[in-house]
This record gives structure tokens, C-alpha cells and sequence, in this order.
């Protein structure tokens, strides 16, 4: 009753805007299409998360673990393990141990044919997303919501979703131990150089540092234009970071309208709702923006798209010094997973199912552009 | 859920919220706010002042405000031309002091007098005008000198003719008709500024001139970029100025009968606050007589009541200047942000209930397909918003493009085209009569035809004004689709009559009737509304019956059959309900049938949407119209409709690469030819079970 009444009072009164406001992509943010015309070096559906191995890559691609051995060995690619449930997150550990997070039942740690399962309680388990080993050798992991399942991340964000959590496991007692609660969402963490953790917070659009001791947080990065996904460390010392899907007004908008919502959250299919996605539907009954209408055959690239390919570098501050796009008429979207090896940097586009490699501009790099 | 649902159907049948924001669009809007200001200070000042609304009271009334009014009307016409005249006050004084002495001294007749005192006036007005207008001085300083000039000669003049002006009286009855005469009660002073006025309001509001003067105020350098003599506008508003100001000073001297050494002091600052108070804007180019006249009897009424509520001439002089920043102050305010108003109020949404959406994958018939995937692309790029495409008997393929021409296609490999006709606006539906010229709505121009020779013609650009609409609906804003009667009636459709062509999809956010369907006759030459509040009507087609055609409502996503002939004559039926998509223009087909071009789908969200108009409006206002929430006009299809309004087949663009909002349809020989209003391309594509030897050419006129 309060809260109609406080609405239905907000509604009455001239509104600030700055609610529905989204940051504009300027500066280092400036679009470009570097991702779209990065190479894809492979394509398998469903694909999601990245690490570096010594052989070369593993994927995960829904409930399979795949190796790609590039560039050094060569050869194709090659679904190693098979899981009973999709992989929710997939991480290399300081021994070479894989660490692979399935859905609805817990962390596999080992190699493939040779994993030990941690069982996770259900709560835990459903919607994990992303992980890496802390400095004390636990290892942290992302659980995106405990009330909604992975799959479910677009019911997640309608519900405006914030019962996140970051965890810790000994990998030793197998124990696990909350460090930091009600994230809304947090989809990728990276360790900091001094101790830290850096987790990505989706629906709050911002990159919070979380002390894994007192679990005391501090906000790196704020107001990104674009819901992020995983976090990688970059070479240089700085950190590589996807965006998996483009945040606009509407969306902002529906997320304040709750009579409207509400009723999409209850009448229509979740493939059928205003809101982000990790790739352009094909669906003739998918909801569309005005500046979305194709005109003369093109679809714009500033179009309020509802997915779109974003990958920035920052530095060790986590500020962004380096961006990489695919836009709106572009087909690499839903940017997950990114790692940086010596042979490059290789990012996961979901929607799309590819994995493309680019180089980023490294120092050296940039002041040989700004002089050209 | 149904209680809640009806309460909103009342709700927004009930409350017509669309009317503030059409009030707002009305340029007499600007005065409302002066008049009630007015009809305020007159009610203070009855319950204030016993006896405030007598006779006398008014007639005493009427004579200033006769005086005062013209002075005002002068500033007005100066103020518009976007300058101003400080020297009013002085050239009524020189003025005055011109009358008098023709009158009482030289004893010349009133006519010569009269003459004599609008010479004295066009000579100081045209003095400032050469100097304003040709001279490109500024009108403030200019007129500030001029001031001082004017009064310096009235100082010099006025003492050695001061005894001989008290000293003799004019005996002309005419005089004192005009000074002191009444015709009914009503002063004739009061009557010859009437007269004044309304030629004045005439000449501003309705000629040449007076846009032309509204043009340079508003605007100078577009008024000159169109052609408009600017510095002889100018000229002539300072000219126009001086003669209203002599006007004024013949009544004065009429009523008056001498004049004084302060006559004319203060004058120009009285007029101005009158001016602005009630409604002139000082950028120029706004403002209309009603605005002075009401400003005038404003101000009087203020002073006159002041000094009964014996007020020291001071306190009255410092009251009229806090009114006249006031009045400044609101007019900027007012001007600054009435188009952000109106933008904020404009769109009003309305309760748009539709019936859960039918899914294609339940209909073997329109179950999606990839028929339209591999079309032939006829003239990719050279057409530009190709919104309809029809054939003529020959098989040459014409289509109208958003450069405003209409494009011909020559048969039979459309691989050669040339430009058949300049229209100068975007042609949307097409259709061929029996003599073989081509019809035509165009966006924002109404229906034209085009001979088989390339001529075009104006059929019609407006229809009645219907009696109790706000917007002029006389003209034609967004003809759509047209066809042909048998007996050579052209009906056609106006899809919004409260947007714009480049604003038709703001329209689907409102979801409201705001369309009508037009008859032309060719016979009378008049064009009636036959049917109105129709919701986006956009394609129409004639039934084979002579008697009744079909029409499509876009956002209501259905189609009507209307008779306007034969015993069902006046009867609206539909014909189909519930589509699947949003339907644009309907064609016949071979074989008895029609053809439905769908240029959007359906999507769960905006049908929600349009149960939730307050949504859409708070959508409307507060995020970018590029953002706003569509339904999905990236996939369109096209239906084949049997003659009963059963849909029979489909044709789906799978990928929407070529054919992703489809417009319109024609079929040919055997072929589906397609159109698309933001599309660059036509498609053309084999239809299944067609009559290879069907044309549309045929098919209305035989032969």
C-alpha cells in the first residue's frame, strides 16, 4: 500500500531522469569495430567461458568442457568432458587443476577424467557464474542470484534482482564461506594485486573491490553503459573485461514501471520480454525499438539494439583505457569470457557461440598509433 | 480484472486527455492567459469600486481606451516587425499640437485637418522607418533620438501657439461628434477604433502583409531568405506606427480641445506595458490586436482604479512598472517553454485492448516460412520508401519514393527506370482509374492524379471540418491508401489527423482513432468525411460487389468491410479480427481473392503496452523517441485472404533481409510484386495457384 502510494506520489511530481538515464559510450568507450572484425578461430554453440591452459585453451560450452589447442599445437577442437548439468563457470587453478562449476550440483575439481565433486546445497548451486582463485588459495566464486537459476538471468534483472552472493572454498575441507551478500548478480571476479577481489556486478552496472577478510567493499568502476560479465587479468598487469549485454533506456524504464512489469513477468515468455539478450532475435515477436526499424535495408549501428559485443581493457586502477565493439548491425554479441595468453587475447561471444582473438593495444602499440 | 478493465475504458472514453496538449497547439492560446488576467482585475475592482460598472464608468472607458488602443496598436505592429517605438509618445504630442492648430488656429475644415495630422505622423513614422528599415539603425537608440527630437520641436512650437489654441473654438459639429458624440451609448471614438481594430486584426492575421510583417519579426533572415523585402516591412511598420499614432491624437484633440505642455510624457512606457501585459512578445513576430486590445483596457483599468482608490501618482507609476517586468518575465518564461509543454502533453495514449495475439505456429496456413527468402529484387537502391506498387495494363511497374516522385519500372524485366512524375511529397497508395491515370494519396499534400502522360493534378487537399474537433481537420495531413469506385469515387484513407507523416509511428503509441476514411466525387467535385475515428486506417480495397470496400485499422490490428452503396448502404462489418500482425494495404488477387500486407508482427509486450496507456504516456515523455518500445515492424508478411476473410495462405521473409516491413502488394501475371515504405528495394516473387493471365488492370476495369 506504501509503496503504491509512494510511486503513485513519485509519478505526480516532475521526474529527475537521471533513473533512466544511460551513461553515453564516449571516450575510451567511443564505438569501434575492432570485436566484429577480429577473427572468429572457432564456432560451437552454446559456448561461454575461457581459460588458458598449457595446451593452449579450455571452453566450456553448455554441460561439455572443450580443449582448443592454439595456436602452438594446432589441431581442432575437442569436447574433453561431458557434465550432468551446464557449466556455470570454469576456472585453471595455480596447479593446473581445472575447477568447473555445474549446475545444480556443486564444483568438479581436477583434471578431465579425473574430477572430484563438491556438492553444493541447491541454493548455491543453481546459478553459479564465475570464479578464480583467491590469494589465500580458496577459491572465489560467483553465485548470481539464490533465487533464480542461471538460465533465468533476464527474471533475475526484471526482478531487479540483488541476492547475489561471493563465496570462498577451501578446496582442501571443501567448506565454503560467504564473504559478501545481496550483489545483484555479480557474473566475474579477478583478484587484485593487494589481496582483493574485484567482482562484477551486473544489474548494478559497476566493478566493486571486496576485501575477502572483513568483506568490506569499495566501488572501482561505476556507471558502465553495459551490463558487465567476466572478469580476466590482462598481461600488462591490468584486467580484461566483457559486457555481455547493452543497457538502454527502455530497459532502465520498464525496471522502474512495476504495474507493467509485473504483469510481463507473469503473462509473457521470458524469450518475449523487453530487456537485454546475448544475441539478435530472429523471432518475428520479439520487441523492438523505434531507432531499431531497419530503414533501406541497414540496421543502423547506433541502434537501440537489444544485445551487442563489448570487451574493455583497464588498467591496474580497473579504469578503462581500451574498448572493443561489435554494435548493433554487428553479429559477435553477448561477450562472456576472455582470456589473455601470450598469443593474444581470446574472447567468448555466447550469443553468437564464437571465439575470436585480437591483440589489444598495448603501450608500445597505442603511441605507434597516435604517431601514424 | 474485468471490473478494472472496464473502469479504464471509461476512464479514457470519458476524459479526453488529447485536448490540452491540441489547445496548446492553437496560437490564440497565448491570449488566454492576458484575458483572464483581465476578467480577474475586473472583478477586484467591481467588489473594490461601488459602482465600477456604470454606464458612464464605460463610456469614459471606451474613450481612453479608443485613444490609448490605437497607440497600442501601433506599438504592436512596430513590435512584431521584431523592433520598437519609444517615440510614440512624442508624435502623438507633435501630433496633437498638428490638429489643433489646423482646427482652432488656422480654422481649415476637419477633412484637411484630419489630413493634415496623419501627414504630420507618416512623416515622423517614415522617418523612422528610413532610418530603421533602409538604414539598418538600431530601433531602440533610433526611436530614443527621435523621441527627444519629436519633443524638442513640440517645445519649441507648442507656447508661441499655446493662447491661440485655448483661444478660439472650432464650430464643427463633425468635431464634436467625434469628441464628445455617442451612437447608442457606445462613445464614437470608441466606434471609429472598432473599426481600426478589426481592419487591423484582418490585415495582421489573415493578408500578405501582415504575414510577411510576422515573418520579418520572427524570423529576419529566413523572411529575407524567402524572398520577403525585409527593409521595406520594416519601413512600413514604423510608417503604420505614425498613422495609428495620428489617429490617435485627432481623438485626443476631439475630446480634449487643447493640449498641455506634459502631453505625450510617459505615454510610450503606459503603451508598452499594455502592449506586453497583454500578450506582444518583445522577440517580435508574436502578438495579435486582441493582445493590445486587451492589454490596453488591462492597464487602464489598473490606473484609472488606482488613482479612484486615490493612490499618489508615484505609487501608480511604480505599481505599472512591477507589472510591466512581470509581464516580461512571463512572456520569456512562456515562450521558452511552451513547445517543451506541448511536447510533454501532446501524446496522449489511450486503452487499446486487443484479444491475446494468435500464434502462426497453430495455423497450418500462416505458419512461418521463408517463401518471400529468395525474391527477385527489382530496382535495389534506385527506389527509396517504395510505400505501394501497382502495375498498369501495359505490365510497367510504378512505385511512389520518399524524394517526393513517382517512379516507373518498364516491364517486362524492371531493369530500366525513369522518373514518371514529381510530386514534391512522398506518394503512398496508388491506384489506376478507368481512363488509365494514376492516383495518388501523398504525405502531408492530399490525393493527386498523374496522366498517362506524366502531368499531375491536384484531386483534393481537404475535406469538411468536422464541428467539434480542436485541431483543424479540413486539411488533409496523412492521406494512406485510395481506390476507385466504379462509378469513379475515389475513397480514401487519412491514417492520423494529429501527426505528421514523419510522426505516424507516435500514433501507434496512442493507439487511439484518430483516422477517417474520405470520399471524393468526382461528380460535384467535394470531398466528405464519411467515417471517422478510425484507428490508423490504411489500406483499402474495393469488394467485387461495386458496394462496399475493405479497409485496414493498423494498430487495431483488423479489417472492415463498409458498404457506401446498395441496401446495406452506411454499414460497417468486420471482416477480419485478431490478425496476427499490423495490416497496411489490401489488394485484390486472382482467383477471388485479397492480398494482406502485415508490415509489423504482433509482440506480447506492446499489445500489454496497449492495455497501459499510462505507461506508454510516461514512455512518451521521458525517454527518446528512437527508444521507444515498438512492435516488432522488422518482420512483416504477406497473407492471401479468401473472399470470405479466411486467411489461405502466407508468405514469410524467415531472415527479414529483404522484405522486412512489407507495405503493400500487387499482384501480376502470376506474381506478387512487394513494397515497403522504409524499404530500397521491390520484390517480386511467384505465387502459388495463381491466374497467369490475372491483372489488377483487368480485374477493376475489364479489358
Amino acid at each position: 500500500m506504501m509503496s503504491g502510494l509512494s510511486s503513485w506520489i513519485a509519478n505526480m511530481l516532475p521526474r529527475r531522469d537521471a533513473g533512466i538515464s544511460v551513461p553515453a559510450m564516449d571516450g575510451v568507450l567511443k564505438p569501434n569495430s575492432r570485436l566484429e572484425d577480429a577473427p572468429c578461430i572457432l564456432k560451437v554453440a552454446g559456448l561461454d567461458d575461457v581459460a588458458p591452459v598449457a595446451s593452449g585453451l579450455v571452453l566450456s560450452a553448455g554441460s561439455s568442457l572443450v580443449a582448443f589447442p592454439v595456436p602452438s599445437g594446432g589441431g581442432d577442437a575437442e569436447t574433453i568432458s561431458t557434465f550432468e548439468g551446464t557449466i556455470g563457470f570454469l576456472a585453471v587453478l595455480d596447479d593446473g587443476r581445472y575447477a568447473v562449476g555445474v549446475t545444480g550440483q556443486g564444483v568438479y575439481l581436477g583434471l578431465p577424467g579425473d574430477f572430484r565433486l563438491i556438492e553444493f546445497a541447491a541454493e548455491l548451486s543453481a546459478c553459479m557464474t564465475a570464479a578464480t582463485q583467491a590469494a589465500d588459495g580458496r577459491l572465489a566464486i560467483c553465485i548470481g542470484s539464490r533465487r533464480n537459476t542461471a538460465s533465468e538471468w533476464k527474471r533475475d534483472l526484471m526482478e531487479k534482482g540483488r541476492s547475489g552472493c561471493l563465496c570462498l572454498l577451501d578446496l582442501d575441507t571443501g567448506s565454503t564461506d560467504i564473504v559478501a551478500e545481496d550483489l545483484a548478480f555479480p557474473y566475474g571476479v579477478a583478484a587484485l594485486a593487494d589481496g582483493r577481489l574485484a567482482v562484477a556486478e551486473s544489474w548494478r552496472h559497476r566493478i566493486v573491490a571486496i576485501d575477502t577478510a572483513s568483506g568490506k567493499r569499495a566501488v572501482l568502476l561505476e556507471d558502465l553503459p553495459a551490463y558487465p560479465s567476466r572478469l580476466s587479468p590482462a598481461l600488462d598487469g591490468g584486467y580484461w573485461l566483457t559486457l555481455f549485454a547493452p543497457r538502454r533506456q527502455l530497459f532502465e524504464f520498464v525496471l522502474r514501471e512495476d504495474g507493467f512489469r509485473n504483469e510481463m513477468l507473469k503473462t509473457v515468455d521470458p524469450e518475449e520480454w523487453v530487456g537485454p539478450s546475448l544475441s539478435a532475435s530472429t523471432r518475428y515477436d520479439h520487441p523492438l525499438q523505434q531507432g531499431a526499424v531497419r530503414q533501406m535495408g541497414i540496421l543502423k549501428p547506433w541502434a537501440p539494439s537489444s544485445s551487442y559485443g563489448l570487451v574493455v581493457r583497464c588498467d591496474e586502477n580497473m579504469r578503462p583505457v581500451e574498448s572493443l565493439h561489435s554494435r548493433a548491425d554487428g553479429a559477435l554479441h553477448g561477450m562472456t569470457g576472455i582470456c589473455e595468453t601470450k598469443d593474444g587475447v581470446f574472447a567468448v561471444a555466447r550469443g553468437a557461440g564464437k571465439l575470436v582473438r585480437f591483440t589489444g593495444n598495448s603501450a608500445g602499440r597505442a603511441a605507434i598509433e597516435v604517431q601514424s | 480484472m474485468a471490473a478494472k478493465d472496464e473502469l479504464l475504458t471509461l476512464r479514457y472514453r470519458l476524459i479526453p486527455d488529447r485536448l490540452l496538449g491540441e489547445l496548446l497547439t492553437k496560437s490564440w492560446i497565448d491570449n488566454v492567459i492576458p484575458a483572464l488576467a483581465l476578467a480577474v482585475t475586473v472583478i477586484i475592482m467591481t467588489i473594490l469600486i461601488p459602482g465600477y460598472l456604470s454606464a458612464g464608468n464605460m463610456a469614459d472607458l471606451g474613450r481612453q481606451v479608443s485613444e490609448m488602443g490605437l497607440i497600442a496598436l501601433a506599438m504592436t505592429v512596430v513590435i512584431l516587425s521584431g523592433g520598437i517605438d519609444l517615440s510614440v509618445g512624442s508624435m502623438f504630442a507633435l501630433c496633437v499640437l498638428t490638429a489643433l492648430t489646423c482646427m482652432n488656429v488656422a480654422g481649415l475644415p476637419i477633412g484637411v485637418s484630419l489630413a493634415a495630422t496623419l501627414a504630420a505622423g507618416l512623416l515622423c513614422g517614415l522617418l523612422n522607418g528610413v532610418l530603421i528599415g533602409y538604414l539598418r539603425l538600431r530601433a531602440f537608440i533610433t526611436t530614443l533620438v527621435t523621441l527627444v527630437i519629436f519633443r524638442a520641436l513640440y517645445d519649441i512650437i507648442f507656447p508661441r501657439l499655446a493662447s491661440a489654441i485655448v483661444g478660439s473654438f472650432p464650430t464643427s459639429a463633425l468635431w464634436d461628434l467625434i469628441g464628445f458624440g455617442d451612437f447608442f451609448g457606445v462613445p464614437v471614438s470608441f466606434l471609429i477604433f472598432a473599426v481600426i481594430a478589426i481592419v487591423l486584426h484582418i490585415g495582421l492575421s489573415r493578408l500578405r502583409p501582415g504575414w510577411r510583417l510576422r515573418a520579418v519579426g520572427g524570423a529576419r533572415r529566413s523572411a529575407y531568405n524567402a524572398g520577403i523585402n525585409v527593409k521595406f516591412t520594416v519601413c512600413m511598420a514604423y510608417v503604420v506606427s505614425g498613422l495609428l499614432t495620428a489617429t490617435a491624437a485627432f481623438l485626443f484633440s476631439a475630446r480634449l480641445g487643447s493640449t498641455g505642455a506634459d502631453t505625450g510624457i510617459g505615454l510610450e512606457i503606459t503603451v508598452l506595458t499594455a502592449v506586453v501585459l497583454g500578450g506582444v512578445s518583445l522577440g517580435g513576430g508574436r502578438g495579435s490586436v486582441g493582445n493590445a486590445i486587451i492589454g490596453t483596457v488591462l492597464v487602464l483599468i489598473l490606473s484609472n482604479s488606482l488613482i479612484r482608490l486615490s493612490m499618489p501618482g508615484s505609487v501608480n507609476q511604480l505599481i505599472l512598472g512591477l507589472v510591466l517586468v512581470a509581464a516580461v518575465l512571463f512572456d520569456r518564461k512562456w515562450i521558452k517553454n511552451r513547445g517543451k509543454i506541448l511536447s510533454k502533453v501532446y501524446v496522449s495514449p489511450t486503452y487499446l485492448p486487443l484479444q491475446e495475439r494468435p500464434d502462426p505456429g497453430d495455423d497450418a496456413y500462416l505458419a512461418v516460412n521463408d517463401k518471400l527468402g529468395d525474391v527477385d529484387l527489382i530496382g535495389l537502391g534506385a527506389v527509396e520508401g517504395p510505400e505501394d506498387v501497382i502495375l498498369d495494363r501495359d505490365g510497367n511497374l510504378y512505385t511512389g519514393t520518399r524524394h517526393g516522385n513517382i517512379v516507373r519500372f518498364f516491364g517486362p524485366d524492371f531493369e530500366r527506370h525513369e522518373v514518371f512524375a514529381r510530386i514534391g511529397g512522398h506518394p503512398l497508395g496508388l491506384a489506376f482509374s478507368a481512363e488509365g491515370d494514376l492516383l495518388t494519396c501523398v504525405g502531408g499534400m492530399g490525393v493527386y492524379r498523374v496522366t498517362p502522360q506524366g502531368a499531375v493534378e491536384k484531386v483534393t487537399d481537404e475535406t469538411n471540418r468536422s464541428l467539434l474537433s480542436i485541431i483543424d481537420d479540413s486539411r488533409l495531413r496523412l492521406p494512406d491508401d485510395l481506390d476507385i469506385a466504379p462509378d469513379g469515387r475515389v475513397f480514401f484513407s487519412e491514417a492520423t489527423i494529429r501527426y505528421d507523416m514523419s510522426e505516424w509511428a507516435v500514433d501507434a503509441l496512442e493507439g487511439r482513432g484518430n483516422g477517417r476514411l474520405i470520399c471524393y466525387n468526382p461528380r460535384t467535385g467535394t470531398t466528405r468525411t464519411v467515417l471517422r475515428n478510425l484507428i490508423f486506417p490504411n489500406g483499402i480495397t474495393m469488394c467485387r460487389d461495386g458496394q462496399s470496400l475493405l479497409f485496414a485499422e493498423t494498430w487495431a490490428c483488423r479489417i472492415s468491410r463498409y458498404w457506401f452503396d446498395g441496401p446495406n448502404k452506411g454499414r460497417v462489418e468486420i471482416f477480419m479480427d485478431n490478425l496476427p500482425g499490423y495490416p497496411d494495404n489490401i489488394n485484390r488477387g486472382s482467383n477471388g481473392t485479397y492480398w494482406v500486407a502485415l508490415l509489423g508482427m504482433r509482440t506480447k509486450t506492446f499489445d500489454l503496452a496497449m492495455r497501459k496507456p499510462a505507461f506508454r504516456r510516461r514512455m512518451a515523455k521521458r525517454i527518446a523517441s528512437d527508444e521507444w518500445m515498438f512492435p516488432n515492424i522488422n518482420r512483416g508478411c504477406v497473407l492471401q485472404v479468401s473472399e470470405v476473410g479466411h486467411i489461405i495462405g502466407s508468405y514469410w521473409d524467415k531472415a527479414g533481409e529483404n522484405h522486412p516491413s512489407i507495405t503493400s502488394t500487387c499482384e501480376h501475371r502470376g506474381w506478387l510484386y512487394l513494397g515497403g515504405v522504409s524499404n530500397n528495394r521491390i520484390g517480386r516473387v511467384r505465387v502459388d495457384n495463381a491466374d497467369p493471365d490475372w491483372t489488377i488492370h483487368q480485374d477493376y476495369w475489364g479489358a
